[in-house]
């Protein structure tokens, strides 16, 4: 009866564990150490290349609120970054969350940044891809005025953009569409560097376009975004999410566990009992 | 001549926008331009026709009092309330209460409720996991391996207990799991290509509602 039970554990027990699991490490962390992959590596890596005197990076705010919470960390991280080299960035959205996401992450840069000199939010462009072909083509005229209302003329960060080829790297934040296939199909051969910071779960997807160098880089989820934020040396929401998620991780393999043993022993069981 | 103007249309505009990538000529290049930037415009569009339907449907299940129409009710308002905010915010950039109250509405209720739907999938992964990954076939023992291993790679906790645990994960997602991604990735660019053929083509007019 007890295998029978532990092959059918109710679903509700299974969700009070999992959110007991997760909460306790929120409220009161753990802080267990954390490496750092090299994917992660690559692209701190890539942005320590960077000229802060002639190169400008993209910063694509293309995920929604609901994924945020895996990806968000990544950006702030990314940006921080950036601000810390002082090279000049210009957020871009394809999604319509993305400008107000866009502006928290200029709320946490704070003092690092002027707005309009080291750093702009140009605002969603509604289309999908047709959208991010728009830009692509013509990234100085697409935009007239940037989220906050600003004619884009007199910011004096968009004085030096004058095609896509004035970015150096496209640093691509995505949970969904459009994203990563709609950059690749319309990005020009030899045009700026492209870079995603991705959802945990397209991480395998994406592995395809790490490997064949289409991807000058790639943050995996929340673990990238925490991962950057140790190579940064600034602990945030990122590192401080990742000790529930490996608790989590620990819940799901022990019921899983727990439910494999259970059909072994009653396997065993039912061919003892048919001698 | 129903059915084959709409067609038409489509079979132009698609080898025109098709041969913007592989003729070099500025005036195509103009057209194709032309054309993309009213894919962009029908898309914003598109929009606010969403909220056209949505207000039609849910205004409906109010007048009716159909189940749920209090759900409808407080899905209209706050529509409504987030369409006027945001309208009039943006409309009067140097008005800082209405774009502070935007930003309240945003990051304190839209995105926390966005963020929650998402994190429930959690929960049912979880349940889901545990009732389906059952060693029952040497296959469904490789898969539950290789789940096992990839979600130890990814957690710090695991890499305290033995440190080779993200190099495993690591491998079964460059090396084994890249190869699968990339076949099916091949595959679905194969089917991408075949289906676009058949829009332009004329063969496939779902899209337009005419059926094949």
């Amino acid at each position: 009866m007890w295998l029978e039970r532990l092959q059918n554990i109710d679903r509700r027990v299974i969700y009070v564990v999992l959110f007991v699991a997760l909460l306790i490490p929120m409220l009161k962390p753990i802080g267990i150490p954390l490496t750092v992959n090299p994917t992660t590596q690559q692209v701190y890596d890539l942005i320590e290349s960077l000229d802060p005197e002639t190169d400008i990076v993209m910063i694509g705010m293309d995920y929604s609120a609901a994924g945020s919470a895996d990806v968000h960390p990544q950006a702030v991280a990314v940006a921080k970054h950036l601000a810390n080299r002082g090279i000049k960035s210009i957020m871009v959205a394809f999604v319509e969350d993305g400008p107000m996401l866009a502006e928290r992450v200029l709320k946490s840069l704070g003092d690092r940044v002027v707005y309009g000199e080291d750093i702009v939010n140009l605002g969603y462009l509604a289309g999908g891809e047709s959208a991010v072909k728009k830009f692509i083509e013509q990234p100085a005229t697409t935009f007239t005025r940037d989220h906050r209302g600003t004619p884009v003329a007199n910011l004096p960060i968009m004085k030096n953009i004058k095609d896509i080829n004035d970015i150096t790297l496209i640093m691509d934040f995505q949970t969904g569409a459009p994203g990563y296939q709609e950059y690749l199909r319309q990005l020009p051969p030899g045009g700026p560097l492209y870079g995603v910071g991705i959802v945990t779960v397209s991480v395998p997807n994406v592995m395809p376009y790490l490997n064949s160098g289409q991807f000058a880089g790639l943050l995996p989820g929340l673990r990238g975004g925490a991962e950057y934020e140790v190579l940064l040396g600034e602990p945030g929401e990122g590192l401080a999410r990742m000790d529930a998620q490996s608790l989590g991780h620990l819940v799901i393999i022990a019921f899983i566990v727990v439910g494999n043993v259970a059909y072994f022993a009653s396997q065993r069981k039912e061919k003892k009992a048919k001698g | 001549m129903k059915r084959s103007v709409p067609v038409l249309i489509v079979f132009l505009v698609g080898v025109l926008v098709l041969a913007t990538y592989f003729i070099e000529s500025p005036g195509l290049k103009q057209v194709g331009s032309m054309l993309n930037n009213w894919g962009v415009i029908i898309t914003a569009f598109a929009v606010g026709l969403a909220c056209v339907n949505i207000i039609r449907i849910h205004a409906a299940h109010i007048a009716n009092q159909r189940t749920g129409w209090i759900n409808s009710a407080v899905l209209l308002i706050t529509m409504f309330l987030f369409i006027i905010v945001g309208i009039y915010s943006r409309n009067n950039p140097s008005n800082e209460g209405a774009a502070e109250l935007f930003s309240n509405l945003f990051n304190y209720a839209y995105s926390p409720f966005s963020a929650t739907m998402y994190a429930m999938i959690a929960f049912y992964v979880a349940s889901a996991s545990y009732r389906a990954f059952r060693m029952r076939s040497v296959e469904a023992t490789l898969l539950l391996a290789a789940a096992i291993l990839v979600m130890l790679g990814n957690a710090p906790i695991a890499e305290q207990l033995w440190n080779q645990f993200p190099v495993i994960g690591s491998w079964l997602l460059t090396v084994i799991n890249t190869t699968g991604q990339r076949g099916i990735a091949i595959g679905v660019a194969i089917g991408g290509f075949a289906t676009s053929l058949r829009i332009l083509l004329g063969f496939d007019r779902g899209h337009l509602g005419i059926g094949d």
